[in-house]
C-alpha cells in the first residue's frame, strides 16, 4: 500500500508533467496510423481550431484535410515499420479575414510512425522563420548562379526595353540564333507559352532593384529545341554615360545551360513546391506565386486572373468507387489542366478536390474561355479504375485583379463565390465573379457545395 | 443567490459570477475561468481544476492565453475578447470548441462573456 506521502507526492509530479505539456511552445499530438487523436496538448489545438472543417479534433489527418490533404495518404505509403515519416512539412494556411496579420501563414508538421498502431505529430507556428529564410534563400540563388563551374554560358547585352543590342559567338554557341536577333526582345530564348511582355519588364525592374534578376526553366534554341538554363539579368554599371539613347546596352543577360544539374534541382523543387498526389503545384507554390505577381501588379497594373475548379460530386466518386479511384480522378484532372494551361500559369492543388490556376497578363473573357475549354475537356474524358469507367465533370469560378480585390485572400474568396453560383446554378459550368455575387450570403468554403 | 439554480446558460450569468463567493462558483457543474483586462487568471472553480488536472495555485494570477489555456489563443476565442475590448462592446457568445483537458481531446461548449461595466471576463466551460 502507498503511504499517504508517496501519494502526494506522486500527485504533484502528476501535476507539474501535466503543466509541463499544457506549457510546452510546440503542438505534440499522438494519433493513429488513421490519424484518430489519442493525446494532444494546448498549442495543438491552438493552431489546429481554426483549421478544424468539422469543428472536431477527433481526427488529424481530418483536421488538417483543407490545406494538406496528402497526409492519410504519405502515412498509410510510409514503407517502414517505424520512423519519420516527413520533418518539418510546411503547411500553407489560407489567411481568414476575421484574423489579424499576427495569425499564422505557415505551419511546419513533422510526423513520426512509433509504430504499426501509432503516429506522434509534432506542429508549430513558423510563419516569421519562412519569410527570413526566404530573403537567404533568394541570395543562395545568387551566389549560386555565379560560383558554380561554368562550363559555356551566352552572354547578351540588352537595352532599357529588354532588346538584345548585339550578338556574339557564345550566342551562337549555347542558342543557336544568329545575328539577326539582334533588336528582338529576350522573350526569343523563352517558349512561346513561358513568358509575358509584363514579365519580360517585370524581370528588368527586378534587376533595377535588387542588382540582379534570376530564373530557372526551359528555354528555346534556335532549331526550337529546348534546354533546361539558368537566366541572370544584372544592371549595367555607368549605363548613364549613354545619355538617353534607346539602343545602348542597359543591362547583361548571361544564359547558362543546366541541363545537367536539372535532375537535382527539380528533385529538390518537387519535395518543396509539389502536391504528392497530382505532381501539380501544392499551396507553398501557388500562394508564392501569387505574392510575386500580386506585387508585379501593384508596382505596373495588368490583368490576372484567377480560376478555381472544382470537381462536381466529387464525394459521391469516393464514395462510390473508393478512395483510390476517387485520386485517379483528381490525377486525370491535373492531367486535363496541365494540358490545357501555359507554361507561366500557376496550376495548383489548394486542397481536397480543389485546384486553382493563377493566370499572368490574362483577362476574365480569356480566362472564362480557357477554363470553359477545360470543362469541356473533362467531359468528354472516362477515368478508368477497378474496372470501371468513371465520368465527370467539374465546376470553375473566374476572378480577375482589378482596383477594389485587395490581396489574393480577396480574389480567391470572389473565384469562389463564382464557383459556388456554378455549382448552384446545376455544375458542370463556368461562371466569372460579378459584384453581385459579394452581396450573396454565400457557404464558407465551396466544398460545402460538392 | 443559490447555487442550485445557476447553470450554463442563464441570462445574465456575469452578474451573477461577479456576485458570487468562490465557495458559490465551487458548486458550480461547469468550468468558471475568470481573468481581468490583462488576461491574468483571477477566479478558477473546483470543476474546472478537476476537469484539467491543475490546481488553483498553479493558475491564479498567470496570464490565461499564453500560461494557463494556450488553446484558446487565437481568432475564436482569445480574439473575441480583444474585439471586445477594442470596441467597447459587451460579449455574451457560446460556440462549440474541444479543450485538450489532460491532453484529451474534449468537445466542450465556450460561453465567452464581457461585459462594459465589469472588471472581470469569464471563459465557461461546459462539456457536450
Amino acid at each position: 500500500m502507498l503511504l499517504p506521502d508517496s501519494v502526494e507526492s506522486l500527485r504533484a509530479e502528476h501535476e507539474a508533467l501535466m503543466q509541463f505539456l499544457y506549457l510546452a511552445p510546440v503542438g505534440l499530438v499522438q494519433a493513429g496510423l488513421d490519424g484518430e487523436i489519442v493525446m494532444i496538448n494546448p498549442i495543438s489545438a491552438q493552431l489546429l481550431m481554426p483549421l478544424s472543417p468539422d469543428g472536431c479534433l477527433t481526427n488529424l489527418f481530418t483536421a488538417l484535410e483543407s490545406v494538406a490533404p496528402d497526409l492519410r495518404l504519405q502515412c498509410q505509403q510510409y514503407p517502414r515499420a517505424d520512423g519519420m515519416v516527413f520533418e518539418g512539412l510546411h503547411i500553407h494556411l489560407r489567411a481568414n479575414d476575421r484574423a489579424r496579420t499576427s495569425t499564422p501563414q505557415i505551419l511546419s508538421l513533422t510526423l513520426l510512425k512509433l509504430d504499426e498502431a501509432r503516429i506522434m505529430a509534432v506542429l508549430s507556428d513558423v510563419t516569421a522563420e519562412m519569410r527570413r529564410e526566404r530573403q537567404l534563400r533568394q541570395s543562395d540563388a545568387w551566389l549560386n548562379a555565379i560560383l558554380t563551374r561554368i562550363s559555356d554560358y551566352a552572354l547578351a547585352a540588352l537595352d532599357k526595353d529588354g532588346r538584345l543590342c548585339d550578338w556574339n559567338d557564345s550566342i551562337a554557341r549555347v542558342t543557336g540564333f544568329g545575328e539577326h536577333v539582334i533588336g528582338s526582345p529576350y522573350s526569343i530564348f523563352y517558349p512561346a507559352d513561358a513568358m509575358t511582355d509584363e514579365h519580360l519588364l517585370d524581370r528588368l525592374r527586378e534587376a533595377d532593384n535588387n542588382g540582379w534578376s534570376m530564373d530557372e526553366g526551359l528555354r528555346l534554341r534556335a532549331d526550337g529545341s529546348q534546354f533546361w538554363c539558368s537566366a541572370l539579368i544584372a544592371p549595367l554599371p555607368d549605363r548613364e554615360a549613354f545619355g538617353d539613347d534607346p539602343h545602348a546596352p542597359s543591362y547583361c543577360l548571361i544564359l547558362r545551360d543546366i541541363s545537367d544539374k536539372r535532375a537535382a534541382t527539380e528533385k529538390r523543387r518537387q519535395a518543396a513546391f509539389c502536391d504528392h498526389l497530382t505532381g501539380l503545384a501544392n499551396r507553398r507554390a501557388f500562394f508564392e506565386a501569387a505574392e510575386i505577381e500580386l506585387d508585379r501588379a501593384a508596382h505596373t497594373p495588368r490583368q490576372l486572373a484567377l480560376v478555381v475548379f472544382d470537381a462536381d460530386h466529387f464525394k459521391h466518386i469516393n464514395d462510390r468507387y473508393g478512395h483510390p479511384a476517387g485520386d485517379r480522378v483528381l490525377c486525370d484532372l491535373a492531367n486535363a489542366l496541365r494540358d490545357t494551361f501555359r507554361a507561366v500559369d500557376t496550376v495548383a492543388r489548394l486542397g481536397g478536390e480543389e485546384f486553382a490556376v493563377l493566370l499572368p497578363s490574362t483577362g476574365v473573357e480569356q480566362a472564362t474561355q480557357v477554363a470553359d475549354r477545360l470543362r469541356a475537356l473533362v467531359a468528354t474524358r472516362l477515368v478508368a479504375a477497378d474496372g470501371f469507367e468513371i465520368a465527370y465533370t467539374v465546376s470553375a469560378g473566374v476572378a480577375v485583379l482589378d482596383g477594389t480585390a485587395g490581396g489574393i485572400d480577396a480574389l480567391i474568396k470572389r473565384a469562389d463565390a463564382a464557383l459556388y453560383q456554378a455549382k448552384s446554378q446545376g455544375r458542370n459550368r463556368v461562371a466569372a465573379w460579378t459584384p453581385e455575387l459579394t452581396h450573396e450570403n454565400l457557404p464558407q468554403r465551396s466544398r460545402n457545395a460538392g | 443567490m443559490s447555487s442550485a439554480t445557476t447553470t450554463f446558460d442563464a441570462r445574465g450569468l456575469a452578474d451573477i459570477l461577479d456576485a458570487s463567493s468562490q465557495e458559490q462558483i465551487d458548486t458550480f457543474d461547469f468550468g468558471v475561468i475568470g481573468f481581468d483586462a490583462d488576461a491574468n487568471v483571477q477566479r478558477y472553480n473546483a470543476f474546472e481544476s478537476q476537469a484539467a488536472g491543475l490546481s488553483p495555485q498553479r493558475v491564479l494570477g498567470e496570464p490565461l492565453f499564453t500560461n494557463v489555456a494556450p488553446c484558446l489563443n487565437n481568432f475564436l476565442v482569445a480574439q473575441r475578447f480583444e474585439d471586445a475590448a477594442d470596441e467597447g462592446s459587451e460579449l455574451d457568445d457560446t460556440i462549440d470548441y474541444v479543450l485538450t483537458l489532460r491532453m484529451r481531446p474534449i468537445k466542450v461548449k465556450l460561453r465567452l462573456l464581457a461585459s462594459v461595466n465589469s472588471a472581470t471576463r469569464y471563459v465557461l466551460v461546459q462539456r457536450r
